[in-house]
């Protein structure tokens, strides 16, 4: 039963030709060869008629089978024959093959109760490794002595690199081309012209001149090649190369090229600026002190001038000529034009007393009318009874009628150190520094009233100004600016200058930004809309500055010092929120002498030209123009 | 042997021919001679009354100018050769002229107060206007005949109505800061030795500022003012319909002295378009006049419409403004510069000036052209100086130094004398200048 199913091992193959197809050998006789080499002949194949004779003949002729591969007939057995009826049913080929046989369940899926290897749970399972804390502890004091280094990333391998190769690149060392030696001349010829040749005198002045300077080779003239000698230098200057190999310093010194130019800020060039004044072409002449104060009308035609000399001046601004002298006999500390051009009314303060003078330049509607105005004053004021608190009472300012100038007469009960008009001319402030809570009181000229400033100061009042467009109070202290809105009587703002002391004060004509010079030189730009802190600080001169000032119409602005210069700035402020104003300096102008310690007292510019009038210690005006 | 020598000698010397087309006792022979090219103007000018003296025996040395190629020679000949680029081996023809410059420095007439205004433009007497608010007229230096009343503030312009009509009678205008214009008239040929109060017999009111300039019709029927207030008036000089009347209102006023005169006038026409002080005004011709203003710009105007028809701008304050010069069309101004300018309007599309002269140290206050000449000017300075200039070159022919102040106007007289007022208080007649 245990017969292979493949029966080619056993039998003996006869076929001799390989896996080749038989119609190869169909016209031959034989069909392979054997052993010997000799032809196998095929067997000779009985016809149809025989085959068909034979069956009908023997029953048993159909278990023949014709092999064809090894050209014999094979008999088929009957066990043969049945594995094949087997075969051909779907069935196993033996008939003891059972193909359903029983399963024998080996190994049950019920749990046992005792597992299958009986043995106890060996202690080594829970009990922690004495080998392995042996080894933890040996790597633990490596890596605190540092000899096992605990390193996240893989390391480098060593780079492989061409040894001869070039090694510029690994170096990265520059190279550093040595000069190029001159060429040889015709002087360096053996036998040179006679002009190369220097005459015995030349030769002897080489030999005055310092090392440095005689010349390296003195050409010299022989017969032959032959009769040229050893170079005589030779020793000496392969010691010198010497020298410089081992005392060269090896290290490259890296210079930084900055051209400074670059390093200044970008400004416009000052040609383009233009027009701003430059030079000076007229001087007002006739005071006898120093100039303090200066103020233009409204059209530019006239300049008014206060002195300590005790004079206030007008003065013709195109010839230069002194038109209306007030002797008011005691030192001017401000003047300030009326800014409307209706009302030609000058306000001066001198000691305790402002004074409104009639300048007398108006046509004559005008100058009657400021008449009527300067003389109904005195009456009213002294009737006026204190029907608001913030009027005032008589002991403090006391308007009255000065005949002798045909003015109007303000007596303060402290001294009076500056002016101030408002915009429209019928209102103006007057600042007292030590009038403590009146330090600062505003009058109104067509009513005759005085009002104090409701709000609280904080320190020595400095400078006021008037907003120019809107109902603003600008005070300045030594160290701050105050703005205050006058119609809803609070504080807008605080400026912080961060200067010693400041000296006056200049408002835009837009009004948006503000510029403080100080007493320690320092000119402070203020863009209110941006900080408190300055927006830029010019530090410009080396002593006080005592004025500041704004062009109404051109942006320009300027500082005059005591250090007898006056600074013309180009001062641009954009309308575009987002662009910050422009400050360019332009022109230092000079020509005033120094008198005492002071220089340029005062400086206003021309309301309409782009000109600087700069008043003087040495009591002189001087027009700048472009 | 002869052309050797010549061309030896070629580096140096230089044949020319001195032309010219004065009269006959300024003529030189006409032949050519060879000079030294290191020759300046005065060695040139020696040369020629060598010349002279030798066909005159009792000839009068003269200074003369040169010209070459139209083009006055203020330097060495070499120099002028090389820097005009012009050949020195043909026969240079040099032209001279008398040179223009004051041979005789009158003595000054003297004002109370500071001269602001001078109008020289007849030739028989002298127009001043004065800061103490008085015109006068002057027959010659120091000679002062009328005295011209009325004003209450300083005189800033003065001009004389058709200077030169055929009659003694004349009407000058004053123009002063207290905002009035005033005409007053002369009689010039009844001078009897003693000064002449004059009233004025009209007064012009409308500005509403100082009056800072003033000018007439070349007619004399109108003028027109300038003033503080931007405006330019123009006015009406003279009233047809009374010419005797006003002689017999006048005479009267003689007597009475204090009473205004009756007479006022209002302007007939306003020009607005300044901006800012209209500084001086010019009327060259019947239609057209001239403004320069504070606001940087000079216009044109058309008296009959009231339009600017030219507008220039030139970047400074002018402060005096005359036209002139070729064919009466350049513009000559100066102002708060120490630069005169002078323009060509015909030339289109630019307003760069075509002349610039620029000597002068402070603002220029006055500028006047010849009334003959194409090419010579005078101006005056703060600087205290006054300058001649001939178009021709680029450096004054003269400066006249008279004055110890300012001088706030000048002004030609008799086409050979240049007058001039300053801050000094001196009428400065500087004669004799030969031009033409």
């Amino acid at each position: 039963m245990a017969e292979s199913d493949s029966s080619e091992d056993e039998v003996a193959a006869h076929n001799t030709v390989g896996n080749v197809p038989f119609e190869w050998y169909k016209d031959e006789e034989h069909i392979g060869y054997d052993i010997a080499g000799k032809k196998i002949k095929k067997k000779v194949r009985e016809d149809k008629l025989d085959s068909f004779l034979a069956s009908a003949d023997n029953s048993e002729n159909w278990r023949k089978i014709y092999d064809e591969y090894n050209d014999e007939i094979v008999e088929l057995t009957k066990e043969e024959t049945r594995m094949i009826r087997r075969v051909l049913k779907g069935m196993a080929p033996h008939p003891e093959f059972d193909p359903y046989p029983t399963a024998v369940d080996w190994v049950t899926i019920d749990k046992a109760e005792h597992p299958f290897p009986d043995a106890p749970e060996p202690k080594r399972r829970f009990v922690p490794s004495k080998w392995e804390s042996k080894m933890i502890v040996r790597l633990v004091r490596g890596i605190r002595k540092g000899l096992i280094k605990v390193d996240d990333k893989p390391k480098e391998e060593n780079r492989v690199y061409l040894l001869w190769g070039d090694d510029r690149n690994l170096t990265e060392r520059h190279h550093i081309p040595p000069p190029k030696p001159k060429l040889p001349g015709h002087e360096e010829s053996y036998n040179p012209s006679l002009e190369y040749i220097p005459t015995a005198e030349e030769v002897k002045k080489y030999e005055l001149m310092y090392e440095e300077d005689r010349p390296k080779f003195i050409p010299k003239r022989f017969t032959s090649m032959r009769s040229v000698p050893a170079y005589d230098k030779a020793v000496r200057e392969s010691f010198d190369r010497c020298l410089d190999l081992y005392l060269c310093p090896r290290t490259q010194k890296k210079r930084i090229n900055i051209d400074p130019e670059s390093l200044k800020p970008k400004l416009p060039s000052r040609k383009d600026l233009k027009p701003y004044p430059t030079t000076c072409y007229l001087e007002y002449k006739g005071h006898k002190g120093p100039v303090v104060s200066i103020s233009t009308d409204s059209t530019g035609q006239w300049i008014a001038s206060g002195s300590n000399d005790g004079t206030v001046r007008v003065w013709e601004v195109e010839s230069g000529r002194c038109f209306r002298v007030w002797e008011l006999g005691e030192a001017v500390q401000h003047v300030a034009w009326n800014p409307s051009p209706e009302l030609p009314v000058l306000a001066v303060s001198v000691g305790q007393d402002v004074f409104l003078l009639n300048t007398g330049l108006g046509n004559d509607e005008e100058n009657r009318r400021v008449d009527d105005l300067l003389h109904v004053e005195s009456h009213m004021a002294h009737n006026e009874p204190g029907a608001s608190e913030a009027i005032i009472s008589e002991t403090i300012v006391k308007w009255s009628r000065d005949d002798n100038h045909g003015a109007i007469r303000l007596n303060h009960y402290k001294t009076v150190s500056s002016v101030e008009w408002h915009r429209k001319g019928d209102y103006f402030s007057t600042l007292m520094p030590y009038g403590e809570s009146k330090a600062v009181l505003v009058h109104q000229l067509s009513k005759g009233l005085t009002q104090r400033i409701p709000f609280k100061l904080h320190g020595l009042p400095v400078s006021t100004a008037f907003h120019p467009t809107r109902s603003i109070f600008f005070i300045s202290t030594k160290k701050n600016v105050r703005i205050y809105d006058l119609l809803k009587q609070r504080l807008i703002k605080k400026l912080e200058t961060g200067v010693r002391e400041v000296s006056s004060i200049a408002i835009h004509p837009g009004g948006d930004n503000v510029i403080v010079g100080s007493k320690d030189g320092k000119l402070c730009w203020f863009d209110m809309d941006l900080s408190s802190q300055p927006y830029r600080v010019l530090n410009c001169h080396p002593k006080d500055i005592t004025r500041v000032a704004f062009h109404r119409s051109y942006p320009l602005f300027a500082s005059s010092s005591d250090d007898c210069t006056a600074y013309v700035f180009h001062g641009m402020v954009y309308s575009d929120l987002n662009q910050n104003p422009l400050i360019v300096p332009l022109e230092i102008l000079r020509g005033h002498a120094s008198v005492n310690g002071r220089g340029v007292l005062d400086c206003k510019f021309h309301p309409r030209q782009p000109w600087l009038f700069t008043a003087g210690a040495d009591s002189v005006i001087k027009l700048y123009c472009h | 042997m002869d052309i050797d020598g010549d061309a030896e000698e070629a580096s140096r010397r230089i044949r020319v021919r001195f032309v010219t087309k004065l009269k006959p006792p300024y003529k030189a022979p006409p032949t050519s001679i060879a000079i030294p090219t290191n020759l300046t103007r005065f060695g040139l000018s020696a040369l020629v009354n060598n010349l002279l003296k030798a066909g005159n025996a009792d000839w009068k040395t003269e200074a003369f100018d040169f010209f070459i190629d139209g083009e006055l020679v203020r330097m060495s000949l070499e120099e002028f050769l090389l820097a005009k680029g012009i050949s020195a081996e043909k026969i240079l023809e040099i032209e001279y002229i008398k040179a223009v410059a004051p041979r005789k420095k009158e003595d000054p007439s003297l004002h109370d107060d500071w001269v602001s205004a001078v109008d020289g433009s007849n030739p028989r007497f002298i127009l001043t206007g004065c800061y103490d608010g008085f015109g006068r007229i002057w027959k010659t230096a120091g000679v002062c005949t009328h005295l011209l009343e009325g004003h209450t503030g300083a005189i800033t312009s003065v001009c004389i109505l058709d200077p030169l009509g055929s009659d003694g009678r004349r009407v000058v205008a004053t123009a002063s800061k207290d905002m009035t214009l005033r005409l007053f008239e002369v009689n010039t040929e009844e001078f009897q030795g003693q000064l002449k109060k004059i009233q004025s017999f009209k007064t012009l009111r409308g500005h509403n500022a100082s009056v800072q300039c003033i000018a007439a019709e070349p007619s004399g029927a109108k003028i027109c003012s300038g003033s503080w207030d931007c405006r330019i008036n123009v006015w009406q000089a003279n009233d047809s319909d009374s010419g005797g009347d006003f002689m017999s209102v006048k005479k009267r006023k003689v007597d009475i002295e204090d009473e205004e005169p009756k007479s006022e006038g209002e302007p007939i026409s306003t020009l607005v378009g300044h901006t800012q002080c209209v500084s001086s005004v010019v009327w060259p011709e019947h239609e057209t006049l001239y403004s320069a203003s504070w606001d940087h710009s000079i216009r044109r105007w058309d008296v009959e419409t009231g339009k600017d028809s030219m507008n220039m701008y030139c970047g400074k304050v002018i402060n005096c403004l005359d036209v002139g010069g070729e064919s009466s069309s350049l513009i000559a101004a100066g102002g708060s510069d120490p630069i005169l300018r002078i323009w060509d309007p015909r030339k289109p599309g630019t307003l760069a000036p075509t002349f610039q002269f620029s000597s002068h140290t402070s603002w220029i206050s006055g500028c006047k052209w010849h009334d003959n000449s194409w090419y010579h000017l005078v101006s005056a300075s703060y600087d205290g100086k006054v300058m001649l200039w001939d178009l021709r070159t680029a450096w004054p022919l003269a400066v006249i130094d008279s004055h110890e102040d300012k001088v706030l106007c000048a002004d030609w007289w008799k086409s050979n004398c240049v007058i001039s007022g300053g801050a000094d208080s001196k009428l400065c007649i500087s004669s004799e200048i030969s031009v033409m």
